[in-house]
Parts: structure tokens; C-alpha cells; sequence
């Protein structure tokens, strides 16, 4: 299945899952929790923690799927935010910002083998791999600031007090990453 | 138009980052705009990216049952034959079914209770981001209304030189500031000569720039210089001129004008 007919058949599961469908959930099941396993777990570090996640965003999209708007982006970026803000959400409510993904950082990321990313399970090798050279590509500072906001779940002002850095600087950075990264990859993702 | 403060904002906002007012300000105008709202769309090709990138991690297959589980459609009920008298050996097997229904109900709750203080938490958390926005909103209210009443009070306040009108003290100088709403003034002055005991300088507010209204007799200093805080001897309507004359010891009710010591507006 292309990416678009993937898109239009997230929307259509959605559509029936606002309707009720059991069928269509586990569909939107099944092509989802992998991606949102992953980042829960990257974020939590923590696989209970995670599947409490998951959980609690499937039954989220169970009951919101109706509020999903396809103008704001694809189904899945919107399960990946789900589940990403849910995740920072239990750590800031825990008080452990200063744990495990924060550390943990790009470096690690990019560090692993292409077939055992999220990407590489979903998308293949080839597409996995086009994605993670386009991410290692971006100049070493924007990465980091990128990753600190999406994965650590830092806001603009504490990764410029992290990085020591102005905050009109990281607010370019992130800008200019993420620009460079959507123009490698559209027609890839 | 997406300038590149709006494109810092969509970034931030694809990514999590924008906390609080900027947050739900950003949101505001992404509902408002399809051409924000699609440019969000293209940036989130990029967070997906990012997303994908985390090493892959499956989870149990439980979970799947579970979630699935929590989402069933309510049991229809189901009318029962007329009962009969039947031997109770099937009583054991009712309980373990009874037992495990339970277990799953008590399940579904805990999700539901997880999934309430994961909301409420959240609410509290943008409630406590309103109420500080709020606060500095105040603050910065408060500022802008000590501004203004700082400005306000500096066009009621009046300001005159004063300059020597004596052949022999050239360089007696003053100046009188003079707050009409709290109808107080101070005077400062410099380089007027020492009078004898029994003189005294007396300070007058020309109300309307005519009527001479006392603001008593002042001291003055070894080196000529005095700094006093005055009131006039009866309610200033415009404090037009002020104006010093020498006088008997202990001042008098109306200016001795041949004895003007220091004059001005």
C-alpha cells in the first residue's frame, strides 16, 4: 500500500471507529501501535509504562476519533503526538526530566542499525534508510534541539537553557531542521 | 502570508514545544488559516521522520487483547429459559466465569480511572498555565497603571525657576515643585545670604499668577542652600508664580513686595 492510499485508509478506519467499529479499531491497531510503542518506550524507557500509554491513547482515539481533522496532517502523525505528548505528559507528572531519553539523545538514534528503527519495521529498509540519512545529514546542533523538544519533551526555553544557547537560535535551528528534513523526505513519507 | 515568526511557531508546534499562551495562540490562528494549516501538514513529514527514527519496540500481544477488550460493545441480555431444578455441579464453573468477568470489569475500570487522572492532570496543568499567564497579565496591567499614574501625576505637577531679584545676592537661584492634586510642594534653593535673627525668608504661591498665598517662612543654611517641603497657607487653584520675600521674624500674612527676595514661574 502507497503512503497515499495508506492516508486515505486511515482516514476511512477513523471514520468508522467514530461510528463504533471494533474491526476498524483493531485495524488502526495493528497499523499503529508498533510506531507508538516505539516512541512511547524511547520516550518512558519503561515497556510497562509504555503499553499503559498505548493504552490509554488507543482508548483516547476509541472515543476521539471523530476530532481527528486530515487538514492538520496524517492519522499516524497524529497517534505519534498522541502518544509522544501522553508520554512526556506521565515524566513531567513524575518529575523525571532529567532521566533516561534526555540522555539518551540523538546519538543513540542514529547510532542503531536502520532495519531495527520504528521506520525500518514499517517502511522497509530502503525507505528506513533514505529517512535516517536525511536525519543524519542535519547539522549536529539542530538534531540535537530537534530530538530535545520531540523525544526529551524540552520546551523552547528549557532546551536554550540547556544548550546555554538564545532562544531566537534554537527556535532557528528547529525551524531550519525540521525544513531541511520535510524537504528530503516529502514523496518519501 | 507565513512569515518566518509563524514558521518558527508551526516547527515548535509540530514538535511539542510551545508551552502554554503561545500554544493555544498558535492553535487559534491554525484554525483560522488553511494556508498554516497545510503547511503544518507538510512539516509534519518531518516529526514523522524523527518519530520513525527511535529503535522499533513491539508490545505484547496482551495488549492488543486488552485495549480490544476495553472497547467491546455492552452484552445484550439475554432472556433465560424457565428455570428448572438442575443438579449444581455446574455452580464451581459460574464462580470462575463470574470471577473472571469481574476481573475484566475491574480492569476496564483502572484503564478508565489511569485515563481520568491522566485528563485531569493535564487540565490542571493548562489551568495552572492560564492562571500564570493570567498573572503576568495582571502584572504587566498594574505596571501600565502605575505608568499612567506616574504620568498623571507628572501633569499636576508644576515645576518654576525661580531667579534673584537682589543687586547684592546676583546667583540666589531656586526651584519649587509644586503638586497640585496633594497640594504640596518642595522648595529647593542655593547661594541666598544669611538674615539677621530677627528677619525670616517667607515662600509665597501666586495662585492664578496674582493672589500671593503664604507657604510660611523657611530657614536657611550656613551656606545659603535650604530644601524644604511646603504647603500653602489655603487651597491653590493654579499655582501660577512663586515668589520669597524677606519678612519680620516668623513671616506675615501678605508679601512685603520692596523686600522680593527670588521671583519666577
Amino acid at each position: 500500500m502507497n503512503e497515499r492510499a495508506g492516508q486515505d485508509r486511515d482516514l476511512e478506519l477513523l471514520r468508522q471507529i467514530a461510528g463504533g467499529d471494533r474491526a476498524a479499531f483493531a485495524e488502526f491497531y495493528e497499523r499503529h501501535a508498533t510506531l507508538m510503542f516505539s516512541v512511547a518506550s524511547k520516550i518512558l524507557n519503561d515497556p510497562g509504562e509504555a503499553e499503559d500509554v498505548l493504552q490509554e491513547v488507543f482508548l483516547q482515539i476509541w472515543e476521539q476519533a471523530a476530532r481527528f481533522d486530515p487538514q492538520l496532517g496524517k492519522a499516524s502523525s497524529w497517534a505519534a503526538i498522541l502518544v509522544r505528548n501522553r508520554a512526556i505528559d506521565r515524566i513531567r507528572a513524575s518529575q523525571r526530566r532529567t532521566r533516561l531519553a534526555e540522555e539518551a539523545g540523538v546519538e543513540q538514534v542514529v547510532a542503531i542499525e536502520v532495519s531495527e528503527t520504528a521506520n525500518g519495521v514499517i517502511h522497509g529498509h530502503e525507505q528506513a534508510k533514505l529517512i535516517q540519512t536525511a536525519i543524519g545529514e542535519l547539522p549536529a546542533e539542530q538534531r540535537r534541539a530537534i530530538e530535545l523538544a520531540y523525544i526529551s519533551g524540552l520546551t523552547q526555553d528549557e532546551i536554550s537553557k540547556k544548550l546555554n544557547e538564545p532562544l531566537g537560535t534554537i527556535k532557528a535551528r528547529i525551524r531550519r531542521g525540521l525544513l531541511k528534513l520535510r524537504d528530503q523526505l516529502e514523496g518519501v513519507l | 502570508m507565513i512569515d518566518e515568526r509563524l514558521e518558527e511557531q508551526a516547527a515548535l508546534h509540530v514538535l511539542g514545544a510551545l508551552t502554554g499562551a503561545e500554544a493555544r495562540e498558535f492553535k487559534q490562528k491554525l484554525y483560522a488559516d488553511p494556508e498554516l494549516q497545510a503547511y503544518v501538514a507538510r512539516l509534519s513529514i518531518a516529526t514523522d521522520a524523527i518519530a520513525g527514527s527511535v529503535p522499533a519496540a513491539e508490545p505484547s500481544p496482551q495488549l492488543r487483547a486488552r485495549i480490544l477488550a476495553q472497547v467491546a460493545p455492552p452484552q445484550k441480555t439475554v432472556s433465560l429459559p424457565e428455570r428448572k431444578f438442575r443438579p449444581v455441579f455446574w455452580l464451581p464453573w459460574a464462580l470462575a466465569a463470574g470471577f473472571g468477568a469481574l476481573c475484566i470489569l475491574l480492569n476496564v475500570q483502572d484503564a478508565q480511572l489511569r485515563k481520568t487522572v491522566g485528563d485531569q492532570a493535564r487540565q490542571i496543568a493548562d489551568l495552572n498555565q492560564l492562571a500564570q499567564s493570567l498573572q503576568s497579565a495582571t502584572n504587566r496591567l498594574q505596571q501600565t497603571v502605575l505608568a499612567l499614574q506616574e504620568t498623571n501625576r507628572l501633569v499636576n505637577l508644576r515645576i518654576a525657576m525661580l531667579t534673584s531679584l537682589l543687586a547684592d545676592a546676583p546667583k540666589a537661584v531656586a526651584v519649587s515643585l509644586w503638586d497640585n492634586e496633594k497640594q504640596t510642594g518642595v522648595f529647593v534653593a542655593q547661594n541666598l545670604k544669611p538674615l539677621p535673627a530677627d528677619r525670616d525668608y517667607q515662600l509665597w504661591v501666586l495662585d492664578n499668577g496674582t493672589t500671593p498665598v503664604s507657604a510660611g517662612v523657611f530657614p536657611v543654611n550656613p551656606d545659603g542652600s535650604v530644601r524644604v517641603d511646603f504647603k500653602a497657607g489655603q487651597r491653590i487653584q493654579v499655582a501660577g508664580k512663586f515668589a520669597v520675600t524677606e519678612e519680620p521674624k516668623g513671616g506675615r500674612p501678605t508679601p512685603t513686595l520692596k523686600n522680593l527676595v527670588l521671583a519666577g514661574g
